[in-house]
């Protein structure tokens, strides 16, 4: 594990100054007398190669952040910008195909087909991307191998445990290669031993140069990443990588 | 975990690749998605493609049972045509009884559209099987006189012996209807049975075979016009007449009989096509089809609606499903045409099943009535697209609320 932490490549970020993901601006309303204001005017940039933690308690906002990433959930005004792509006049299937190929979510209820193996769940990640199935469980095995799940390739949800469920959940994230991936709580409905292993999971596809975010409401988590932003009553109350965003530096080593 | 550093991670090529997103879902995913909802959940599969195949199987069955009982009796009508023709004395003007002329028979053999012709007259005489039985135990049979045509006109066939001929016509012999041979226990001529006509002892010539068309023939004892007027006084006017006509001149030829028949008072002439009763017995039925066809649809739709009902629940159950193959990429569409293609597939399975009741209850029933088997094969192909279009539109307005959920809500825990 250390090994891999010292051969982390600086390089790539520092090669892609451009945002992997940006939030321009960003007001979320729900309708409502009167309406109900979620976020106020958010900004953030997220680099290649990032790891970041958006943490909050619950009720600041960040579920609410973390739909609007993931183009689940359009803001009121401001913009989502993918890959540098603005994503406010896309069409809903524009989104879906958009979604389909660069954003990757975890969910902490991991959200897996019961009926089918960990590889036809890691497969329904290439689904909506037209590809075939052979190749897509080439591929799926291949992710299950990334996140140590090699020798459950055949395994139902039903006979994996919760941290082998996840690291499933991540694989299905992971498989399509996104330039970003989500995870909404991914240790909350694990114990702490497992949790630790999935921290540890994404500190190592971070390495191997995954973009993560992840969204949590626990300090401690947040505070084991390298960039944490967190979220306070509808906007970003802190960042501790603000006066690095604008170098697209991935400094999480430097911590 | 040293594997995760040798992942191939080719960020750099991909980004040329992707200038546009666009989400795709490869046809025989959809299905294979669409199935997967089915083989996850087969209790519910089996109970719901249950009612869909219940409404194919009584539809399937009615057509089959309706078309094997009409089978027979439009074979009978095929073998006996619908050619023939039967004309009886009617009433005059002034509703006296009219008789038709003696040599009537022989007018209609005239019409060059006649194929044949033969007359039959009643004669007044009681027949018993022999001596030793009281008068009148006669079962109703009556005897009758008639033409060595008669065979022939009404395409009857023996079932021993033979038919009477013109060396017949004076002397004492006679022919059986089937009903009649079977009252008097007379199945064969080989022994030489006789019979006795009033006082005169008959030899029985032939026995005739059934004719669905004329079961009063069926009941007659036939014998010559000579011997009836000389032992029997029966006056030579026939009361029926029956001729078989060209097919394709039938109502030619029945328009000029009156006349033929009787120049005088055409009009007193009765004209009857007993082949119409027996294709209005198969009318009736397809009526009687008709309707339980109805009820068939009836349960059809009843199997519709529950499917339709099952798969808006499935939608309620699956809210995390949906959410997450929206998060993986699906389109609205895709949501969509996912429960459609479940919807439709569940109905078709029904349908399958349906059918294959339905054809088994055909075979099964018309085998207990000794019917012709007549499985009509649209019924089988109706059946099943039946069954799909079904699925496919109850499937829709659950497909459509599936498509509408909101991901970032459906995602959401319930």
């Amino acid at each position: 594990m250390s090994s891999a932490m010292l051969t982390r490549p600086y390089s790539q970020a520092a090669n892609a100054p451009n945002a992997v993901l940006e939030l321009d601006s960003i007001m979320k309303e729900y309708a409502g007398k009167p309406p109900v204001r979620v976020l106020h005017d958010v900004n953030l940039r997220i680099a290649a190669g990032e790891l970041v933690a958006i943490v909050g308690p619950s009720g600041s906002g960040k579920s609410t952040m973390m739909n609007i990433i993931g183009t689940l959930d359009r803001p009121t005004r401001g913009d989502v910008l993918i890959e540098g792509q603005s994503t406010a006049s896309l069409s809903d299937a524009k989104l879906a195909g958009l979604r389909a190929d660069r954003i990757g979510f975890v969910f902490q209820q991991f959200h897996l087909l019961s009926g089918i193996s960990a590889t036809d769940n890691v497969s329904t990640g290439l689904l909506y991307r037209g590809i075939k199935r052979s190749e897509r469980a080439r591929r799926s095995v291949r992710a299950l191998e990334m996140v140590g799940l090699g020798h459950r390739v055949d395994h139902r949800p039903g006979q994996l445990s919760g941290g082998e469920r996840q690291r499933v959940a991540i694989a299905r994230a992971l498989v399509g290669d996104p330039s970003i991936v989500l995870a909404d709580e991914p240790t909350g409905n694990l114990d702490s031993k497992t949790s630790d292993e999935i921290v540890e999971l994404m500190l190592e596809l971070n390495d191997a140069g995954s973009t993560i975010v992840v969204i949590t409401h626990d300090n401690e988590l947040a505070d084991r990443l390298p960039r944490s932003v967190r979220v306070l009553d509808g906007h970003i109350d802190s960042d501790t990588g603000a006066n690095r965003t604008d170098t697209g530096a991935n400094t999480g080593a430097q911590r | 975990m040293t594997t995760v550093t040798g992942y191939d991670h080719p960020k750099a090529t991909r980004r040329s690749k992707r200038s546009s997103s666009r989400s795709r879902l490869r046809f025989i995913d959809l299905i294979a998605t669409g199935l997967l909802g089915l083989t996850t959940r087969v209790g519910r599969t089996v109970l719901t493609a249950g009612g869909i195949a219940i409404g194919i199987a009584s539809m399937v069955s009615v057509m089959g049972i309706s078309s094997s009982s009409r089978a027979d009796v439009l074979a009978e009508l095929d073998r006996l045509g619908t050619n023939l023709l039967a004309v009886q004395p009617g009433n005059s003007l002034f509703g006296d009884e009219v008789t038709l002329p003696d040599n009537a028979s022989a007018r209609i053999r005239r019409i060059p559209a006649t194929q044949n012709a033969a007359s039959l007259t009643a004669v007044q005489a009681d027949i018993v099987r022999s001596d030793v039985m009281p008068p009148g135990r006669n079962g109703g049979m009556q005897v009758s006189a008639t033409e060595p045509q008669l065979l022939d006109t009404l395409a009857g066939t023996m079932t021993s012996g033979r038919f009477l001929t013109d060396l017949d016509r004076e002397l004492p012999t006679v022919v059986l209807g089937s009903d009649a041979a079977d009252f008097f226990g007379i199945r064969s001529v080989e022994n030489r049975p006789t019979i006795l006509i009033g006082e005169e002892r008959f030899a029985v010539v032939g026995v005739m075979d059934s004719l669905v068309l004329y079961p009063d023939v069926d009941r007659m004892a036939l014998i010559g016009y000579g011997v009836a007027e000389k032992l029997f006084d029966t006056k030579p006017a026939p009361s029926t007449v029956y001729l078989r006509a060209d097919p394709e001149f039938v109502e030619p030829v029945r328009e000029i009989l009156g006349r033929t028949v009787d120049p005088e008072s055409p009009n007193s002439v009765n004209i009857t096509r007993p082949s119409e009763s027996l294709s209005a017995k198969a009318e009736v039925n397809k009526n009687l089809t008709n309707m339980l066809l109805g009820l068939g649809a009836v349960a059809l739709v009843v199997g519709g609606v529950g499917i339709a009902n099952v798969m808006v629940i499935s939608v309620l159950e699956r809210r995390n499903e949906i959410g997450v193959r929206r998060a993986l990429g699906a389109t609205r569409r895709h949501i969509a045409a996912q429960f459609v293609v479940e919807s439709a597939t569940l109905a078709t399975i029904g349908g399958a099943v349906g059918v294959g009741l339905g054809a088994a209850v055909t075979v099964f029933y018309a085998k207990s009535q000794e019917w012709t088997i007549d499985v009509p094969i649209e019924s089988l192909g109706l059946g099943i697209a039946a069954a799909l279009i079904i699925g496919a539109l109850a499937g829709l307005y659950p497909a459509i609320r599936a498509a509408r959920l909101d991901p970032a809500e459906a995602v959401r825990p319930a």
